[in-house]
């Protein structure tokens, strides 16, 4: 039946991921921004309370654990720094691809090393739109933007297919738009070899579906840390006599921002859910994931409106957060793509709400 | 954390959409179509009442000290036993909500049972007043209603500026004032009506009276032309030099007594009333979401049989449509699981309540759209939800009203 309540382990995930977090990740964000990346204390103790192979299966050593333990976690870690929770993850949602598409030696082979080699990173693009052409086992074309600065393992996904590139891989430094604490590259391929190719409709569709829950947990994190912190400056900020917080105007804009928050993290969770029971989920994470980017997108820049003149100003985070959730709002297709997906069969199904038809 | 439907529920569910298309939307658009009220003497509300329905949930008797040990076990948690196994009255009311608004929420309005006056006689009332008022409602030998009246002309959201009064008259209690847009008010066997004892005290002056029907001074009942929802009566009256027997004060003298000056006394007669509004804030939310989750099923089958499928612009609205109610849908359905936690629900309720209705607007606007000229014949289901749902933004407190009571909680927005 319908039950709100988290078990007490993941309660306890949560806390432990909101703990480091706050106090290994928040205190130094434009640290990590300025160098491109994080310190190696504090790789080693995101390693060390097993937050790197969360969903890595037991039998290989990880925690085994499923979507809504993921989300969980990223919210805490999008809620101090996206970016770091992207480079911290040496997998990321890579490991959702490898884990559809290939077989349980394939991911051993290729992904393992990557858990036992700190630092290194495998990344996920989404080639919807054939930037990459794969031909004769080779791979060509050019990645505009990759939230990394050193890829180990590229994995390309499209609809149909998961192709694994991991030598040939050139990279080209860009400055970044947001999650700068990740890195930024150019990527580009010319006649790389594909070390690993499978075609498997279902598993990539599955793949880019947790894919965009990643996403989606980060961005949910990012807009519930830049609604939480405005709320509070807002009640410490004086204007016209009284803190900015009780003029009506912004009151019910922050109870916009925090509703906002909470439906999209309600649509999260059924998603991921959805996910760890087995079901079709590939609409509820799509839809997912299209909530959180819109209603991050209301709400980091209003974020910053509250903070008016100091917003803007690199000093207080808000700006970050602003830039942060529109770069996680362009990954894997973007807010189009899981609108295509999200929509695709709304029209031709009969109750797409029904109660008795919504089951996960 | 599950999102699932218990068996049981899910057959009381799939009950409601059998009955929901055979009798009660076919029942809805004859309503709309007619601009009055379901007939009392209607033989749906006999087949209801054959069906198990029109009843109070209040148990009676010896069951009501477990009832009640039960309700007043506020803040305390759940044992872990009780938790996950099945649907708390909230969450079932909040779900078959959802369902009958689905088919018509306004003949889902019309059915018999004590109503929304059942909430305040069960948390304020005597052993006794439950036996008067609610007993009737067990086992019903015909299809009776009870009522509730707060709002007056004057008076709606802000409850707190009612203007009926109160004074006391030796075993009687005399009643003057106003009431609108009281549901099935004209047919019920009684109202519960709120008065204020003393206008200058505000919400601490407030009294709930149970008036019954045949009680002098009580009349003019008038029922209004609504909008939408026609299928329900709502009606003003009055209450002139109304003598009402002192033992129906809900609660008795005590209740809202402040010999000791505690705040929590002196304003047991309002929270008597946000008790019950913060009980039914999610339910309403559930209806919008009901009538929306209508206007997505026409539209996306208008689209269906107009061949816009493969219209981006179409589609691309739909999903966004089914987003927002489904994100109302949860919030709904948070707010009822945490009362039926009883934990605290003020600003979860809120939320739940300033989003679904909006959402379903939404849904049925978008539905008027697609229909283009269509929907301005006035004669498309869609044209009838589009009516329906704008109530569902006013009453329970507005969706302004909703954004007041968060804001209180997040950033203490003062009450002045």
């Amino acid at each position: 039946m319908i039950d709100f309540a988290l078990d007490p382990e993941l309660e306890l995930l949560r806390e432990t991921a909101r703990s480091f977090a706050q106090h290994r990740l928040r205190p130094h964000d434009r640290d990590f921004e300025t160098a491109r990346g994080v310190d190696v204390a504090t790789r080693d103790a995101f390693t060390e309370i097993g937050l790197a192979a969360l969903e890595w299966p037991e039998a290989l050593g990880g925690a085994g654990l499923g979507a809504l333990a993921r989300a969980l976690v990223l919210e805490e870690l999008g809620a101090a720094d996206a970016g770091a929770a992207l480079t911290l993850d040496p997998l990321g949602p890579a490991f959702y691809a490898l884990a559809e598409c290939g077989e349980a030696a394939a991911l051993q082979a290729i992904a393992q090393p990557l858990l036992e080699r700190p630092g290194s990173r495998a990344v996920l693009a989404w080639n919807g739109v054939a930037r990459v052409a794969l031909r004769n086992g080779r791979a060509t074309g050019v990645l505009p933007w990759l939230p990394a600065d050193r890829v180990d393992l590229l994995v390309l996904l499209d609809g149909d297919a998961v192709a694994v590139i991991d030598e040939g891989i050139a990279l080209a430094p860009l400055r970044g738009a947001g999650l700068r604490a990740a890195g930024a590259s150019e990527l580009r391929l010319d006649g790389a070899p594909v070390r690993a190719w499978w075609v498997n409709p279902r598993g990539a569709r599955r793949a880019l579906a947790r894919a965009r829950l990643y996403a989606a947990s980060l961005l949910l994190g990012v807009m519930r840390a830049a609604a939480g912190f405005s709320r509070d400056y807002a009640l410490q900020r004086v204007a016209f006599g009284k803190p900015i917080a009780h003029h009506q105007a912004l009151a019910f804009l922050i109870t916009d921002m925090a509703m906002a928050v909470d439906g999209a993290r309600l649509l999260v969770h059924e998603a991921a859910v959805r996910l760890d029971r087995g079901g079709d989920a590939e609409e509820a994470c799509a839809t997912a994931f299209l909530e959180a980017a819109e209603q991050a997108m209301f709400v980091t820049p209003n974020a910053v409106q509250i903070l008016g003149g100091h917003g803007f100003m690199q000093d207080y985070p808000v700006e970050k957060w602003m830039r942060e959730a529109r770069a996680l709002g362009l990954c894997f297709g973007g807010v189009d793509g899981a609108r295509e997906d999200a929509g695709r069969g709304i029209v031709a199904a009969h109750a797409p709400l029904g109660l008795l038809e919504a089951q996960p | 954390m599950n999102f699932t439907i218990d068996d049981e529920l899910r057959k009381r569910l799939a009950g409601i959409r059998e009955l929901g298309r055979t009798q009660i939307r076919p029942l809805g658009l004859e309503a709309d179509r007619a601009g009055k009220p379901v007939d009392p003497d209607h033989p749906f509300y006999a087949l209801l009442l054959k069906l198990g329905l029109g009843r109070t949930r209040w148990l009676g008797g010896e069951l009501d000290a477990e009832q009640d040990a039960t309700r007043s076990r506020v803040g305390s948690p759940p044992s872990g036993g009780e938790r996950g196994h099945k649907a708390g009255p909230s969450l079932t009311g909040v779900l078959l909500s959802e369902e009958l608004a689905y088919w018509d929420r306004g003949v889902a309005v019309s059915f018999p049972g004590p109503g929304l006056g059942e909430p305040p006689v069960l948390s304020m009332g005597t052993p006794e007043q439950k036996e008067r008022f609610l007993a009737r409602f067990r086992e019903p030998d015909r299809p009776r209603w009870g009522s509730f009246a707060m709002t007056e002309p004057g008076a709606g959201s802000d409850v707190a500026a009612i203007r009926t009064s109160c004074k006391r008259d030796g075993d009687h209690w005399i009643l003057d004032g106003d009431k609108s847009f009281a549901a099935n008010a004209s047919r019920a066997d009684w109202i519960v009506v709120w008065a204020t004892a003393d206008t200058s005290l505000g919400r601490a002056g407030h009294r709930a009276f149970v008036v019954e029907r045949d009680t002098p001074g009580l009349g003019d009942f008038k029922i209004e032309k609504k909008m939408g929802l026609k299928a329900y009566e709502s009606t003003s009256f009055t209450l002139r030099h109304c003598r009402v027997p002192a033992s129906h004060l809900l609660g008795g003298e005590a209740t809202y007594s402040n010999q000791d000056g505690s705040r929590g006394a002196k304003r047991a007669g309002f929270k008597g009333a946000l008790q019950s509004f913060n009980a039914t804030r999610p339910m309403i939310g559930a209806m919008a979401v009901g009538i929306g989750r209508a206007a997505l099923d026409e539209a996306a089958a208008f689209a269906r049989e107009h061949d816009l499928g493969s219209d981006p612009r179409v589609r691309d609205r739909l999903e966004h449509t089914r987003r927002k109610l489904r994100v109302a849908r949860l919030l709904c359905w948070r707010a009822a699981w945490l009362a039926d936690q009883q934990q605290p629900n003020i600003v979860e309720a809120s939320m739940a309540k300033a989003h679904a209705p909006a959402a379903a607007l939404d849904a049925t606007l978008l539905g008027m759209e697609l229909l283009g000229e269509v929907g301005a014949r006035g004669d498309h289901l869609i044209e009838k939800l589009f009516r329906d749902v704008k109530a569902m933004d006013i009453v329970e407190g507005t969706g302004q009203i909703q954004h007041i009571v968060i804001a209180r909680q997040l950033v203490g927005l003062p009450r002045e």
